[in-house]
């Protein structure tokens, strides 16, 4: 008897940690930052935010709400907007879509937001697009780089989503562009993730891009996320020895595969995207990516972006994270449609937005109204240079 | 050819990984007759008390490396008092043992992450990362070692299993547990030692994989590939899982070198089935009635 209780005891932990640690606890209800003011109609307007405040992404979403707050606060002093002030609303998604989508549905229908700003993740933006459309609100999201955000599956552009980010092709092309027109390659290599839509989206346009400029793809090799051994593939990439290797996937495999390229005697030059930069790629693989490049969203020593990072800083105590600066522009986008649509209706928002162009902190956003995509956005380009992220130059694909 | 070589000797090193912890599976399963699942979870953590013996507490590479082992190995005789034995006790089917064992795997995993991190961990550099070079082929370093240390790891494991009187015991126990019993053999301290030795084998494997690559909770995930290897190889044989697992690396390996590397899983694991149709009790297998 006593070893069967015993065995009920280890049982009942082992599935109370499985409760506790494997799924994360999720009510119904989503947290609420801000308390929404009475008077909507009256002086002050609402402009709802969304992205994940707990949770692995926690670190990015806080500095996303951060920013929009401290900016909205920054307008208010001003004047605020139209003669109103702005009062900022956000909820927390966890990192969860079906959590965004409770998330908007409270802020448009009991909030009555005029817009949405965030999130930051395409799984969450592409869930939430059908309540936008739903209410008529437009949102506009910072970091969601996957094509399907601001177009459905039928190539058809959502009539309420925006973003401030470029999308993964265009940074496949702009690497394969500056590959082949500044470093002047014409042999190229990639090696790239066939389980992720990233990697994949990356991989097609570098190809398509470089091969239209003339070069030439030597090999394309795949694995499989989760892999950590590449050297079947790195050894048949040898064999046809590019001058440069595309990388385009997260720092981990990025640094496993650097290092496992320089050790088969590879000594192409190495390229990856926005999944690279980290500090952890310079701590596990120093020597492999000397050298390197990387297409990123901005340049963190750029002048134009000191100000908002000493400001933000100062207010907060915190470093800025890729996502501040996105969030900055996409509050800049925002503020410039309201004022064009000189009217905070969001249908007449939504229509400004379609044809905003301001000169944001990552570059010139000119949003496009047949994907509602900022077009033709410059990328910095970015060389590790004794374990530093050193900046290049801007660089856009045509 | 310098390519094809070079593509063996990436296939070996995988496979060397893949053997390492295919053996453990491989020894529970020849006396207890079930997959020991939480096998991948003692790797893990293993990789994790070598990480951390080196990094907080600063112990040079061997030490930690012995008591990583060791640590290992007291984990995976806890597991089996806890998880296994009142099993056994009750003559429980040997489906609730695989249970018992999916189920400590995953606990083992969430208990990780909950308090140390989903993130993942490097290992400070031991070895020089400058590889050996054989003409146009290039050896790591650290491939150099974990094929040595897998080697002798190995034969230390067939030393106890075929010259002691321990290893005679070990082996009539998996002949028959219960002849043993009446053969006055001691099989419950059997039990003990084969998941004592598993378990030191699963620590070397973890902190060598951890060294190689990186230490996340998932490396469970990794095991499952060894499992296989072990099976085609035959489950219950130590030189069917060690063959396995070698001809299972270099399978994968060579489909990626000269066929494809995005269909890599798919055609060598086809080749594996067939292997399983035209044996079904794997390469070297002895056993085949249906068990799990």
């Amino acid at each position: 008897m006593k070893k069967r209780a015993f065995f009920l005891l280890i049982s009942t932990v082992i599935i109370l940690s499985l409760l506790v640690t494997g799924c994360s606890p999720k009510p119904t209800e989503p947290a609420a930052i801000d308390e929404p003011t009475e008077d909507v109609d009256v002086e002050v307007v609402n402009v709802g935010w969304i992205g994940s405040l707990t949770g692995d992404q926690a670190v990015w979403g806080n500095c996303e709400f951060n920013t929009v707050k401290m900016l909205f606060e920054e307008i208010n002093e001003n004047g605020g907007l139209l003669g109103k002030q702005i009062n900022v609303i956000g909820y927390d998604t966890r990192g969860d879509a079906m959590e965004a989508v409770n998330a908007v549905r409270r802020l448009t229908s009991q909030d009555k937001i005029v817009a949405l700003i965030g999130p930051n993740a395409s799984g969450q933006a592409i869930a939430i697009s059908s309540v936008l459309e739903e209410m008529k609100v437009p949102g506009i999201a910072t970091v969601a780089t996957n094509p399907k955000v601001t177009v459905d599956d039928n190539g058809q552009v959502k009539p309420f989503n925006f973003r401030v980010c470029f999308i993964d092709p265009y940074q496949g092309a702009v690497a394969a562009g500056y590959a082949k027109d500044v470093l002047g390659f014409t042999k190229a290599a990639i090696l790239y993730d066939v389980a992720d839509d990233y990697s994949q989206g990356l991989t097609e346009f570098f190809e398509m891009t470089f091969k239209e400029k003339g070069g030439e793809i030597v090999a394309k090799e795949g694995f499989k996320f989760g892999d950590v051994d590449f050297r079947p593939q790195l050894s048949k990439i040898k064999e046809a020895n590019p001058e440069v290797l595309f990388m385009p996937y997260f720092f981990k495999e990025a640094a496993l595969s650097a290092n496992q390229a320089r050790e088969l005697g590879i000594d192409a030059v190495l390229m990856g995207g926005d999944g690279w930069p980290s500090e952890v790629l310079i701590e596990m693989a120093k020597e492999a990516i000397e050298g390197s490049y990387i297409v990123n969203h901005l340049d963190f020593a750029d002048p134009d972006v000191q100000d908002f990072k000493a400001t933000y800083t100062a207010k907060y105590n915190l470093p800025v994270e890729l996502n501040g600066y996105l969030a900055y522009d996409a509050v800049r986008v925002l503020e410039q449609a309201i004022q064009n649509a000189d009217s905070f209706d969001s249908v007449a928002i939504r229509d400004a937005l379609k044809t905003v162009s301001v000169k944001g902190i990552t570059g010139q956003i000119n949003i496009s109204a047949d994907t509602h995509n900022p077009e033709g956005k410059d990328a910095a380009i970015i060389k590790i240079v004794d374990g530093d992220y050193i900046f290049q130059q801007k660089y856009s694909a045509e | 050819m310098s390519a094809f070589l070079q593509q063996m000797i990436n296939g070996l090193s995988i496979g060397s990984v893949y053997a390492l912890m295919a053996v453990g599976y491989s020894l529970v399963y020849s006396i207890m007759n079930f997959s020991n699942f939480a096998h991948g979870g003692v790797i893990m953590i293993g990789a994790y008390m070598g990480f951390f013996l080196m990094t907080a507490l600063e112990l040079p590479f061997a030490v930690a490396f012995v008591l990583a082992a060791i640590g290992a190995g007291l984990l995976a005789v806890s597991l089996e008092r806890i998880a296994y034995r009142p099993l056994r006790k009750r003559n429980a089917p040997f489906l609730y043992f695989i249970i018992s064992a999916m189920g400590a795997s995953i606990f083992l995993e969430n208990i990780v992450v909950a308090t140390i991190g989903p993130t993942f961990r490097t290992y400070p550099k031991v070895f020089s990362s400058t590889p050996f070079q054989f003409g146009q082929i290039s050896v790591g370093r650290l491939d150099a070692i974990m094929f040595l240390i897998s080697g002798i790891s190995l034969m230390m494991l067939v030393y106890i299993i075929e010259k002691t009187k321990t290893g005679m015991a070990i082996k009539s126990t998996a002949y028959s547990i219960r002849a043993s019993t009446l053969m006055g053999v001691n099989t419950d301290r059997i039990i003990f030692i084969v998941f004592g030795l598993g378990g030191v084998l699963a620590g070397i494997a973890g902190v060598l994989f951890g060294m190689k690559y990186t230490v996340y909770p998932q490396i469970g995930f990794i095991t499952m590939k060894s499992f296989i290897a072990a099976v085609f190889g035959g489950l219950g044989s130590l030189p069917g899982a060690v063959i396995g697992s070698i001809l299972l690396g270099v399978i994968e390996t060579l489909t990626a070198g000269y066929f494809s590397s995005q269909y890599r899983d798919l055609i060598a694991f086809i080749l594996l089935i067939a292997v399983l149709i035209w044996r079904p009790s794997g390469l070297m297998g002895k056993i085949t009635e249906d068990k799990a």
